[in-house]
């Protein structure tokens, strides 16, 4: 593999581009996220010059359309449970960026509220939905916060319900 | 401790209102504030990794969330490096990270257990930027500069 490879560029490793962001035809793709087993990926793309959230079935490509982020771009960090039951993302409302995590099995919506002096640079759903990590910038320094999920989220847990389709959404 | 308030206060007030809401977990925000200024979390399983700054410089941080306490690892941070992002699975035995080193930025997969360190090619070449570990470890997905367009390659972990 080093000979192959060449040592100083490190292994290969079996790999895929992604693939084109569906029917978008968007030609940028950033801010990966798989579910806990590859069966989803979100990223972030640009579509009618904003930054947008994409769901999408791998390895088909298939996009899979999402109740609560399609508006409020540009959307940012997203983040995925394990069966990719929640989808986690940060969206602007006014002058803040605010995390969301929709739950993709009942189609519920829920938001965590920042005080008005901070704002969200980053979040990482943790896969199981049990907490959430969040970036902020607060008085020009950088902070990470966690909140407590598990009153608000039932569990994804490995093995757990596999949604088929885009919840109670209709796929694209 | 005291900079917290003000979010709990507001979860407080608001889930009086609207229902359940995230709260804040006071114990261990005191721990993430005691390693400095940190960015870039990653959340899996009972691991959170991290990069942390003190005094100008960066690495990653592990804390094991049930213990409350970071975790060391051996062998991931160089002091000539600077970290971009990282990942890590649910079993906390795998972390993926970006960082620069020798005007170079490189993809590497840290093994918790081995204490190993394997660069991963970019193929065809490109620059990472920002990578993310599946939580059952067995694939990650990087965002790659090509060309001036970013792409996003999935590589699968043996």
């Amino acid at each position: 593999m080093c000979v192959l490879a060449g040592c100083d560029a490190g292994a290969w490793l079996p790999r895929r581009n992604a693939g084109p962001a569906g029917v978008l035809s968007a030609t940028s793709r950033q801010e990966p996220a798989l579910s806990g087993q590859g069966r989803w990926l979100a990223s972030v793309v640009e579509r009618g010059g904003r930054a947008t959230l994409l769901l999408q079935e791998q390895p088909s490509g298939r996009v899979v359309q999402l109740r609560h982020f399609q508006n409020h771009q540009p959307h940012s960090s997203p983040s995925l449970s394990w069966n990719g039951r929640y989808v986690a993302a940060l969206v602007q409302q006014g002058n803040q960026r605010l995390p969301l995590i929709e739950d993709r099995a009942t189609g519920a919506l829920h938001r965590l509220p920042l005080p008005a002096d901070r704002t969200a640079v980053r979040l990482s759903l943790a896969p199981e939905g049990r907490r959430l990590a969040v970036q902020v910038a607060q008085g020009g320094q950088w902070r990470v916060q966690l909140f407590d999920l598990s009153n608000l989220l039932e569990p994804d847990l490995p093995g757990g319900i596999a949604l088929q389709g885009g919840g109670l959404d209709t796929p694209r | 401790m005291k900079s917290l308030l003000p979010t709990t206060v507001l979860a407080l007030l608001l889930a009086g209102c609207l229902g359940p809401v995230p709260m804040p977990i006071g114990p261990l925000n005191g721990r993430i504030e005691a390693l400095g200024a940190n960015r870039d979390p990653a959340l899996s399983g009972r691991w959170l990794a991290l990069i942390s700054g003190r005094g100008g410089r960066e690495q990653v941080q592990l804390l094991d969330l049930e213990r409350q306490q970071p975790v060391p690892v051996p062998g991931l941070n160089r002091a000539d490096a600077q970290p971009v992002s990282v990942s890590i699975d649910a079993a906390g035995e795998r972390i993926a990270l970006v960082r620069q080193l020798e005007g170079r930025t490189e993809l590497v997969l840290y093994r918790r257990s081995l204490q190993s360190l394997q660069p991963i090619a970019m193929v065809p070449s490109g620059v990472p930027r920002q990578v993310q570990l599946q939580a059952d470890g067995r694939q990650l997905a990087v965002q790659v500069s090509r060309g001036g367009l970013w792409q996003v390659d999935l590589v699968q972990i043996p």
